[in-house]
């Protein structure tokens, strides 16, 4: 969809005000907001993401970029809202109690969004009886606990027992990441997905929804 | 740091090849005051906890070189603190730092605070000051200043992902806000200097190098580390244990003569991308091998990671990163044996 092309363009340049003007070019010929996500920011971000893996783009180019998708979204989201369309799933995010270091949970919402997420951004420093009220508010499919200090990882675990303890760790599909964080951590701490990256993260939201989605079919 | 292990440190920094090849780790609060019993708040606050501490882990690992020695930090609010920036300590967690930059427009307000009085940094060299006694009557020598890096700062200040959003969008802004940053940490490290003469090394920590590009390393970064190294002193120590492939190939150019580096790069790549130039610290896994794996899992690491390595100048065998919180002595016990074993 060649309406799309400036903006995809001024998404991997990081240009937001081109991203936003790009966007009402397109809205105003009749592209829909779903296909502004589906052909304009989904195939953005999915190529900033491959050039960030590939080591071409780093966390700046990254950051630029979610902000020019931030800004389409905010002229998006009420359209959306209108139209009643859904999301690829509902994603709460926030790092974990102690840890106020919120650029990887930053890059993660970004992708999750451009990949069609809805996310749900609670914060930083965010205490597990916090966690638990939010899930019960938002009800998302999937939380994403942050940490990026090792001294604030045990803090992923408490989230995780206090979801437990509330009864809500069934309903929910968690994932977790952040600079120190390891599969085998991940692992340890009973979370059902592990990003290295932001991009892996979409992946694992993916893998975590479709798996919830089977489940619940019962196959 | 005692005579014996800085010299060997020298040794190694210049090349000389060093039988058995020494060991060495960055030790400081997350991983010390609980290894030693103590909470961490009481570490930053009681001389002799502090004391007590070092001693202990000098005394329990006398075959490898802990770093910097003696380092009088608390956590990452020690710059920070000078700028106005509010610490928050918790009784037995690592401390933290709230951002005082609430708008890029602020870096214009922004003022270069005065190490002598500002913040923290008084309490830093005033502890030194009274334990100085104490430790050189053990023998040791306090040899490095120590802070962390300009961008690493400059991101305490803004908020990381602020900051590495602002390099793109007013990178004039943020130069003026690394030079204020810049300017600080050299009077900072000078004033360390002057008050310890037996200070002869620089060790700078800033893992916020690892996260840019090439392009953005030589604008943003490299400039502002050469300067904040630019003092005649044997050895240039830096920290950066995110992924820094696109900054290794120009860290020489800072000045740097040591590197500690995370787990992303193998010993080789990280010599073929300093050219060799620089010796390197490092680099089994930190948490899953040296603070959670087994003593077993810890010889394994170490010995996968020294067989491939035919040139083993300029190496100092470490974790990549400093000390992880909870790792347990018959851990750090196996790393120095198995180097002692595979390299004498």
């Amino acid at each position: 969809m060649d309406q799309l092309s400036s903006l995809r363009e001024a998404i991997l340049t990081g240009d937001a005000a081109a991203a936003a003007g790009a966007t009402h070019v397109a809205l105003a010929a009749g592209v829909t907001p779903v296909d502004v996500i589906a052909d304009g920011i989904s195939p953005a971000m999915a190529e900033v993401g491959r050039l960030f893996e590939e080591g071409e783009y780093f966390v700046p180019e990254l950051l630029i970029s979610a902000r020019a998708t931030k800004e389409v979204f905010s002229i998006l989201r009420p359209l959306l809202a209108t139209a009643g369309a859904k999301p690829a799933g509902r994603v709460l995010l926030a790092t974990v109690e102690g840890d106020l270091h919120d650029i990887g949970k930053n890059l993660v919402g970004a992708m999750l969004e451009g990949a069609g997420f809805e996310v749900v951004d609670l914060g930083v420093d965010i205490p597990a009886a916090r966690f638990v009220s939010a899930v019960r508010e938002s009800r998302p499919q999937i939380v994403g606990l942050s940490a990026l200090l090792t001294t604030t990882m045990p803090a992923m675990k408490t989230t995780l027992e206090a979801l437990d303890a509330a009864g809500l760790r069934s309903e929910v599909k968690v994932m977790v990441g952040g600079a120190p964080v390891t599969q085998r951590y991940a692992d340890s701490v009973g979370a059902d997905g592990y990003g290295e990256t932001a991009t892996a993260a979409v992946d694992v939201a993916r893998r975590l929804i479709d798996g919830r989605n089977l489940e619940q079919s019962g196959e | 740091m005692h005579d014996q292990h800085w010299n060997q440190l020298v040794a190694v920094v210049r090349g000389e090849v060093v039988r058995p090849l020494p060991t060495g780790f960055i030790i400081d609060s997350p991983w010390l005051p609980k290894w030693a019993g103590h909470k961490i708040l009481d570490y930053f606050t009681d001389e002799r906890v502090f004391l007590e501490d070092n001693f202990k882990a000098i005394d329990t690992f006398p075959d490898t070189i802990l770093l910097p020695g003696f380092w009088s930090e608390y956590g990452m609010c020690t710059e920070p603190s000078a700028f106005g920036s509010v610490s928050v300590w918790e009784d037995n967690d690592f401390p933290f730092t709230k951002k005082v930059l609430r708008s890029i427009a602020d870096v214009d307000a922004l003022e270069t605070p005065n190490p002598r009085k500002n913040g923290l940094l008084p309490f830093v060299i005033k502890r030194l000051q009274h334990l100085q006694p104490d430790i050189e009557r053990r023998g040791h020598k306090i040899r490095f200043a120590v802070a962390r890096g300009p961008l690493n700062i400059a991101s305490f200040l803004m908020g990381t992902t602020e900051f590495l959003t602002a390099i793109k969008t007013d990178p004039e802004a943020m130069h003026r806000l690394l030079g204020i940053v810049t300017d600080y940490l050299v009077d900072w490290i000078a004033w360390q200097r002057e008050m310890f003469p037996t200070i002869d090394g620089i060790l700078l920590l800033d893992d916020i190098v690892g996260f840019i590009s090439r392009r953005d390393f030589e604008t943003f970064g490299l400039p502002y580390l050469r300067r904040a190294f630019d003092a005649d002193v044997t050895v240039k120590f830096f920290h950066n244990d995110a992924p820094c492939k696109a900054s290794a190939p120009l860290l020489a150019d800072a000045g740097i003569n040591l590197l500690n580096f995370g787990i992303q790069h193998t010993i080789s790549e990280m010599r073929s991308w300093t050219n060799g130039q620089i010796a390197l610290l490092g680099n089994i896994p930190p948490r899953d091998v040296l603070a959670d794996g087994t003593a077993a899992d810890v010889e394994l690491a170490v010995t996968q990671m020294l067989e491939p390595l035919e040139d083993r100048s300029r190496l100092v065998v470490s974790c990549g990163g400093g000390m992880p919180p909870g790792a347990p002595t018959e851990n750090i016990r196996a790393l120095i044996s198995t180097v002692q074993r595979l390299t004498s």
